[in-house]
């Protein structure tokens, strides 16, 4: 390097101190440090003098040997355990930097000094190899994979591989095998329970159904919790986008994850980066933690060809249990029209059919039966005109839900020569949810990634893939056009079947396409007040159709050996079209008729140059310097129209359907840009210790000034330290801890209160401006112009440790953050003229501990047993809202909040009165009351996670089993409360008999022997009877008039997440006959068993969707557990 | 190599630059200035929310007027509420009208119209907010300089109220009758007649603070025909967004509220059952069906809650009541029996409507004699005083013709005050309650973000300071 390079670099810090100038003081001092690392570097690269490569000054001990021996030319051929040579492998001459790679054949050739050269042969995801040359000329070696313990490797958040074992920070590494096996058609499902820290909560079991991923627990309140996601170097969309369509969060259908999106088959590995520190290049997006995902790459070599062929059967895995004992009606009353199945007990009947009266009636068009109108039961005859005994709880269910099934055909070719190689794959994936009709999801995918030499210094890699997705999917949660909720209100003695019919008055006047449900038996009004199942699932739509491509390259050089540069771009563009169908009678607002048509297009671009030198600064001391820019542009754009009140009963999905009064269109747009500087300084002394100081400064257009995100980490492999080098006991011993500092980003166009457009509601009465020749408010969300982004400063120490010749390999991390400057919308007094202030107002902190832990119990020629096991605990809590008294995360009766002083997302809802003594305050009858203020009613985070199996393998056959358990957070189960108060539960359909005198919560004694419908309950005032006059008022319902407190419980679960049993074929016989290189057969279950306390859905459902809330279930989808056979072929 | 390291340093030294985002920021999906006159149609549709939604439903179902058949409509008919239910309601007042309100008036410091009848709106809202919380902000309401407003006595609001409207019949009083305002959705801005609603709510609100002598004054200047009546007319047009407020709401929510079980359907307007309205003189048939919510399926409904049926805001036939009621206590026992024969006659007319309506029924209204009212009269059928019969049915008579506005619940709580002997002997809606609500609870979003809100929060039992 010469003087005046020196120069231009100097002159570049000293430029940097222009722009210091924009930082706050403790961030200059930092700089600093990176402009003396910086030129601590250029100091001795100058005095090395390196100019180029071929001409190496070398300094060390060898020098005398070359200089007494004619160099030796040694060739050889490199294998990897199967006998596939193994190209790039690096083969280097111990002590210098004379090297060369092998090429697609795995052979190379090199000129050596002498004999008593040692050569080092690496690859990345391999054990080194060292060889002594001796006397031959000829040196082959086969290398084996480095297990996942043993010089594992990671990829970093810009994309460069790294040794696990040299790391400061926590990251947890899920193989892309792991996600495969899981059974999960996405990806984000199929990392459940691999890594401690991480949280995965699916929404529901719909097929391509989003879920909630959360790493450490909550970063931010309102804000969102999903983590960067970093697909080959690329930031990429993981948003799931609620949209205008589907009502309001928890209402409406599930949409979909974003990172769903990609194909798992090529994945090469899943990188999990927890802390701070390894995310702090990220800036203000890194909070919440960091995915780094890499796709497979081509392989030189013969083409190589993998088919993979899967073919699952999903059904449900958990049923609200109803009650078959009493009909439809109230007060012990056969009622036809009656919400509640409160009514008369149906063996009681007199049997046979219905006594039907008066000339108006419904005709079925499935059955083709007749419902004329049914009389209601009276205080002598309670069952009025109802006389069948029929009960159809089992096969209303049974109608809606049967076997789902998905195919997943996977191809791959992979293949290459030494300067190009690619990597070619193809997946067709068509599931078919449990619900039996329009919840589908099929995806498509074709990715080609390919890398190329272009000569000796250049290397240009593109990864581009192109994904096709439709899905209908199907309306649920608080929803009366969902379909949980209006066939679990259904009464018992009510058939779903005829679920669409002509209506005849009493003139004969016909109305067709009427939609009959347990509310309206005669169809004989357009609004069917809850939808019936079969309609839901029959008549209404809600697809989804996503383009979308991601495409990533890159441009590298290496110049000279120990510089390497970098020019990476990269686009993710997703169309997502979205259809919602109401047709004319469909429950709620959207009786009318309602076609929702939304069109979402996001276009993330992003841009890195990036500089990397390495290089030993003395024999023991190596240094790495980055240094990057970055430009990152996401656009978003929703266009919205809507149309109701159809002109006609049509099902054509056009906005010809209705008139021009009766659409409607919303448009809304989202640009944020952002450009990073970033720098990072990694030094390694004496290959033991380890330490990396990184550094970004960022500014976005979210944000008024610049922030500069900081960060350290360091690790020391004290299992080098020469008492501990020949320990029998510690094979390897890491200590590390790190700090680093990350931000999230304001949301958008929050800094100006604007004017809008309203709708008046009170309590679903709206009155909207636009209906009226439109107009304006001024918004009750007030400006802020003065946001900064949310700060989280992490600090986490921990251990790497491997004991007994690496059987055991186990990680322990603990960290502790703190998230200030929280940005939400804090409440204003409505009274002061705005509802709240979108602002920097909270914080909050976890504390965590996470372990992972692998023991091979024995590896033998056969057989190889091994237990693995990860452990987390997490504690939160919200330390400041600015007074804001609380902050919904969910918006339903019993909400997730912020509540200060309590972890983030505790329930809260309607509680029971409490007296002095804290024990309920019970009224005259001895029943509790409501207490008029509501409060904290659970809490949803666990107290502790962990996953734990064994993978094991005989021979040809592996079996692997994993179990994951969630202790100690609590649900607020929404469906069981309202089906309570319906009546249809089967915990309010017991019949007992008194054996002493109760009073029931209106005040009614019944003396012992009285045989009544309910259950004895005692709230700590003696024995009561529990009947509809409770379960109806406060011990059961909706809304905040009963005590949701009572429907909170424990939702601990365990459950067998996955077991799999699968037998390769690849012996050479086998290989020989067929010409394939092997076979795999193997059969997988899925979420097979739950162990918990709660009753009639699995625990891990949410209803809030991808949220922030959670802990919350009503009406939601069902969730699933499949059988899955795959057959994977490599030819 | 030199060519390198340069851009590297200007790459890192190029970023992280704020000034090319300069504007980026501004939101492109919402405006930030709109003419202030765009903001008057709003603050009426609030209005018709505060004044005939959510909570005239529940003081509704408390004055034993609808009945909550089920779920959350079952629990707050039974006293049982908590403050979530006031949290629009609540907003609409402070944020939707008054702030708005506030907006209009000082960006069009010139223009007359805007001015009187933005403060008419503002007043009408207070003016409930006042009568159903009692005490509230107004003082420092929707103000910039107090983010957390404090809450005057009930009584200082009443009379800020009464100023404000002061103010509206100023600023209307010189604009000619025939200037019209094309965002005036009620009556396009005939200043004329946005007078006589100003009288009208202030005589109003001296009949809530019991100053009778004002209330006839003022109801002597108020609305003076059922043409003049500030009501709510639905447009019905759309499918959803401009309908009749029951309409939607039992749409939306099917079976949650009637009229069937109410007293006032089931007991006062029936005829046969006991202590029942109609007489020799009287038959309510048609109020009756004319009333009648059946409440599950919206698009069957004919009277209150048809889709374009209009929903009463404040009415003639409110002004006649007042003078009616405050002409016996302040005039004359003739005054009042003239002013409830002329309500009479309103009713006589197709129940004050511009035409019958659909529900049909008899209507008879014959006006009554002072004979009447003497004991045995047909309207006295006990020993009480003229006077004290004839304020009896005057009372009832508001209860059943101010249906459809929290009037009956101010009424009701006044008058056990000062006159229970004459209030409407409104039954509990649950066996087990023993006290009629004298309030509604205040909006749980102010009590958490407002350390003014009295504390601890007044439950429904709490009497307001008018009424203490």
């Amino acid at each position: 390097m010469s003087l005046k390079s020196y120069q231009t670099m100097v002159s570049g810090c000293h430029q940097f101190g222009a722009v210091r100038q924009l930082f706050s003081k403790r961030t200059k001092l930092f700089m600093n440090m990176l402009c003396a690392a910086l030129l601590a570097v250029c100091l001795q690269v100058n005095a090395n003098g390196l100019d180029g490569p071929g001409n190496l000054p070398l300094k060390n001990a060898s020098l005398k040997e070359i200089s007494l021996s004619p160099p030796v030319e040694i060739k050889g051929v490199v294998k990897d355990e199967n006998g596939n040579p193994l190209a790039g492998v690096s083969v280097t001459v111990r002590g210098t930097k004379t090297g060369t790679q092998t090429n697609a054949s795995g052979e190379y050739s090199l000129d050596v000094p002498n004999s008593k050269t040692v050569l080092v042969f690496s690859f990345v995801g391999y054990e080194q190899v060292e060889m002594t040359v001796g006397n031959r000329s000829q040196v082959s070696i086969n290398m084996k994979q480095a297990s996942a313990e043993m010089e594992a490797v990671v990829v970093s958040v810009l994309g460069f591989q790294q040794r696990a074992d040299k790391l400061g920070s926590s990251n947890s590494r899920i193989n892309a095998t792991d996600v495969l096996s899981s059974g999960e058609t996405g990806l984000l499902q199929g990392m459940a329970g691999k890594a401690s820290g991480v949280s995965i909560t699916r929404s529901t079991g719909d097929p391509g159904a989003g879920s909630n991923i959360r790493i450490r627990g909550a970063n931010t309140i309102t804000g969102s919790s999903e983590p960067l996601v970093i697909v080959d170097g690329i930031p990429i969309s993981n948003t799931e986008i609620h949209g205008n369509g589907s009502s309001s969060v928890g209402t409406g259908v599930v949409q979909q994850s974003r990172l769903n999106d990609i194909n798992p088959n090529d994945i090469e590995s899943i990188q999990i980066l927890k802390g701070a520190s390894a995310a702090a290049l990220w800036g203000s997006r890194a909070a919440n933690g960091v995915l780094v995902i890499t796709t497979k790459k081509g392989k030189a070599g013969k083409l190589k060809i993998t088919y993979t062929s899967t073919y699952s059967f999903d059904e449900i895995n958990r049923k609200h249990p109803l009650q078959k004992n009493y009909g439809q009606g109230a007060a012990g009353r056969y009622s036809a029209t009656a919400s509640t199945s409160w009514g008369d007990k149906i063996a009681d009947r007199a049997g046979g059919d219905d006594v039907t009266t008066g000339a108006a009636y419904f005709l079925g068009y499935i059955t083709g039966k007749k419902y004329a109108t049914l009389a209601s039961g009276s205080a002598s005859n309670p069952h009025g005109g109802k006389n069948s005994t029929a009960n159809y709880v089992d096969q209303n269910f049974d109608g809606i839900f049967g076997k789902g099934h998905y195919w997943q055909n996977a191809v791959s070719l992979s293949g290459g020569n030494d300067n190009s190689r690619f990597f070619l794959s193809l997946e067709n994936l068509n599931q078919q949810g449990i619900i039996r009709d329009n919840s589908d999801y099929i995806r498509n995918s074709v990715r080609l990634n390919s890398d190329h030499s272009l000569g000796k210094y250049i290397k240009f890699s593109n990864k581009a893939a192109y994904i096709n997705i439709s899905s209908d999917r199907i309306q649920n949660n608080s929803n009366t056009a969902g379909l949980y909720l209006g066939l679990l209100r259904t009464s018992p003695d009510f058939d779903n079947t005829d679920y669409i019919g002509s209506y005849f008055d009493a003139n004969g006047v016909e109305f067709r396409n009427r939609h009959r449900s347990y509310r309206r038996y005669r169809g004989d009004n357009v609004q069917p007040i809850y939808n019936n199942p079969y309609w839901t699932i029959f008549r209404q739509n809600a697809t989804s159709k996503v383009d979308r491509f991601l495409v990533s390259s890159e441009l590298s050089s290496n110049p000279i050996p120990w510089l390497e540069l970098i020019l990476r771009a990269g686009i993710d563009a997703n169309y997502d079209k979205r259809i919602y169908f109401f047709p004319v009678g469909s429950a709620g607002e959207r009786s009318p008729g309602s076609y929702r048509n939304e069109k979402i297009s996001e276009v993330e671009k992003n841009l890195d140059l990036i500089g990397k030198a390495s290089k030993n600064i003395t024999s023991d001391l190596r240094g790495t310097f980055i240094l990057g820019g970055n430009i990152n542009d996401r656009q978003r754009e929703i266009l919205y129209a809507e149309a109701g009140n159809f002109l006609d009963d049509i099902t054509l999905q056009n906005f010809v359907l209705s008139a021009d009064a009766n659409t409607h269109v919303i448009n809304s747009i989202r640009h944020v840009s952002s450009n990073r500087g970033y720098s990072t300084l990694g030094l390694e002394f004496k290959d033991q210790l380890f330490v990396n100081l990184t550094g970004a400064l960022e500014a976005a257009s979210t944000i008024p000034k610049s922030f500069f995100y900081p960060s350290i980490d360091g690790a020391w492999q004290f299992s080098k330290i020469p008492a501990l080098q020949n320990s029998k006991f510690l094979d390897f011993g890491k200590i590390r801890a790190s700090w680093g500092k990350v931000g999230i980003q304001p949301l958008p166009y929050n800094s100006r209160t604007t004017y809008e457009t309203a709708i008046y509601n009170a309590y679903d009465d709206g009155l909207a401006l636009t209906n009226f020749g439109g107009g304006y408010r001024l918004d009750n969300a007030k400006g802020n112009d003065d946001l900064n982004p949310e700060i989280k400063t992490e600090w986490e120490v921990g251990a790497d440790l491997r004991f007994w010749r690496n059987k055991i390999g186990l990680t322990l991390s603990y960290y502790q953050n703190k998230v200030k400057d929280i940005l939400l919308n804090v409440s204003l007094p409505p009274s002061s003229g705005f509802t709240s202030q979108y602002t920097n107002a909270a914080s909050l902190e976890n504390r965590g501990f996470e372990a992972d832990l692998k023991y091979e119990i024995f590896k033998k020629k056969d057989w190889n047993v091994q237990l693995f096991g990860n452990f987390n605990t997490n504690k939160n809590t919200v330390t400041s809202l600015s007074g804001t008294g609380t902050v919904d995360l969910t918006t339903q009766s019993v909400s997730s909040r912020a509540v200060e002083g309590y972890p983030l997302g505790v329930l809260w809802g309607p509680r029971a009165l409490r007296n002095a003594k804290g024990g309920f305050a019970l009224d005259a009858n001895g029943f509790p009351q409501l207490d008029n203020e509501q409060g904290v009613v659970g809490d949803p985070n666990p107290d502790w996670r962990g996953g734990a199996g064994i993978s094991a393998s005989y021979k040809g056959f592996d079996f692997n089993i994993l179990f994951e358990t969630f202790q100690g957070g609590d649900i607020s189960q929404g469906t069981k409360s309202v089906l309570y108060n319906f009546g249809t539960h089967a915990d309010v359909g017991n019949e007992i008999s008194l054996t002493e005198p109760l009073k029931n919560s209106a005040g009614v004694t019944f003396p012992a022997g009285t045989v009544v419908r309910g259950n004895v309950g005692n709230f700590g005032a003696g024995n009561v009877l529990l009947d509809e006059s409770w379960y109806t008022t406060l011990g059961g319902g909706l809304g905040s008039t009963s005590i949701r407190e009572f429907f909170v419980e424990d939702a601990s679960w365990t459950r067998l997440r996955e077991v799999s049993l699968g037998y390769t074929l690849k012996t050479p016989g086998f290989k020989n006959a067929t010409k394939l290189s092997s076979v795999r057969f193997s059969i997988t279950g899925r979420n097979l068993a739950i162990w918990t306390g709660i009753v009639g859905f699995d625990p891990e459902t949410n209803q809030s969707g991808v949220n922030n809330g959670f802990g919350t279930e009503y009406f939601t989808n069902p969730s699933t557990r499949s059988w899955l056979f795959t057959l994977n072929v490599n030819f | 190599m030199k060519k390198l390291i340069i851009i590297i340093s200007l790459i890192f030294i190029g970023t992280s630059c704020t000034k090319v985002y300069e504007g980026q920021n501004v939101d492109p999906n919402n405006p930030t200035e709109v003419n202030a006159e765009t903001l008057l149609k709003g603050i009426q549709l609030a209005n018709i929310s505060v004044q005939a939604s959510h909570i005239q439903r529940i003081t509704g179902m408390w004055m034993n007027q609808y009945k909550g058949v089920i779920l959350l409509y079952q629990g707050l008919g039974n006293y049982s509420i908590s403050g979530e239910e006031s949290n629009g309601t609540w907003q609409f007042v402070y944020q939707s009208i008054a702030k708005q309100a506030s907006i209009i008036r000082e960006k069009l410091p010139t223009n007359r119209s805007y001015s009187g009848i933005s403060k008419i709106i503002e007043a009408n809202a207070l003016g409930t907010a006042a009568a159903i919380y009692g005490d509230v902000p107004f003082s420092e309401r929707a103000n910039n300089n107090f983010p957390v407003p404090k809450f005057d006595k009930q009584l200082d609001v009443y009379a800020g109220v009464q100023t404000l409207l002061d103010e509206a019949i100023a600023d209307l009083t010189p604009v000619s009758a025939s200037a019209v305002i094309a965002n005036d959705i009620f009556f396009a801005g005939k200043s004329t007649t946005w007078i006589k609603v100003a009288y009208t709510l202030k005589a109003r609100y001296y009949m809530e603070t019991r100053e009778y002598q004002k209330a006839y004054d003022a109801a002597k200047l108020g609305i003076s025909a059922t043409t003049l009546s500030w009501k709510f007319n639905p447009p019905a047009l759309v499918a959803d967004g401009d309908f009749n407020l029951l309409n939607t709401f039992i749409d939306q929510r099917g079976g949650y509220m009637s009229t069937t079980g109410s007293w006032l359907n089931d007991v006062l307007l029936k005829s046969g059952q006991a202590g029942n309205r109609n007489n020799a003189k009287t038959n309510e048939d048609a109020r009756l069906k004319y009333y009648k919510i059946t409440g599950t399926s919206a698009n069957t409904e004919l009277g209150v809650a048809r889709k374009d049926a209009p929903m009463p805001l404040v009415t003639y036939e409110e002004n006649l009541l007042i003078l009616a009621e405050a002409g016996l206590r302040v005039v004359s026992f003739t005054e009042g029996l003239t002013q409830l024969n002329k309500l009479r006659g309103v009713l006589r007319t197709n129940l004050g409507l511009p035409a019958m309506p659909p529900t049909g029924g008899t209507i008879l209204y014959t006006d009554y004699v002072a004979a009447d009212f003497n004991p045995g009269g047909i309207e006295n059928p006990g020993t009480l005083t003229p006077d004290k019969a004839l304020m009896k049915e005057i009372v009832e008579e508001r209860y059943v013709s101010l249906y459809g506005t929290i009037i009956p619940f101010n009424d009701a709580r006044r008058l056990r005050k000062s006159d229970n002997d004459v209030n409407v002997p409104i039954p509990f809606t649950t066996s087990t309650a023993t006290q009629h609500p004298e309030r509604v609870i205040y909006a749980q979003n102010e009590i958490n973000a407002n350390p003014n809100v009295p504390n601890p929060v007044p439950n429904i039992y709490v009497k307001t300071q008018v009424n203490q």
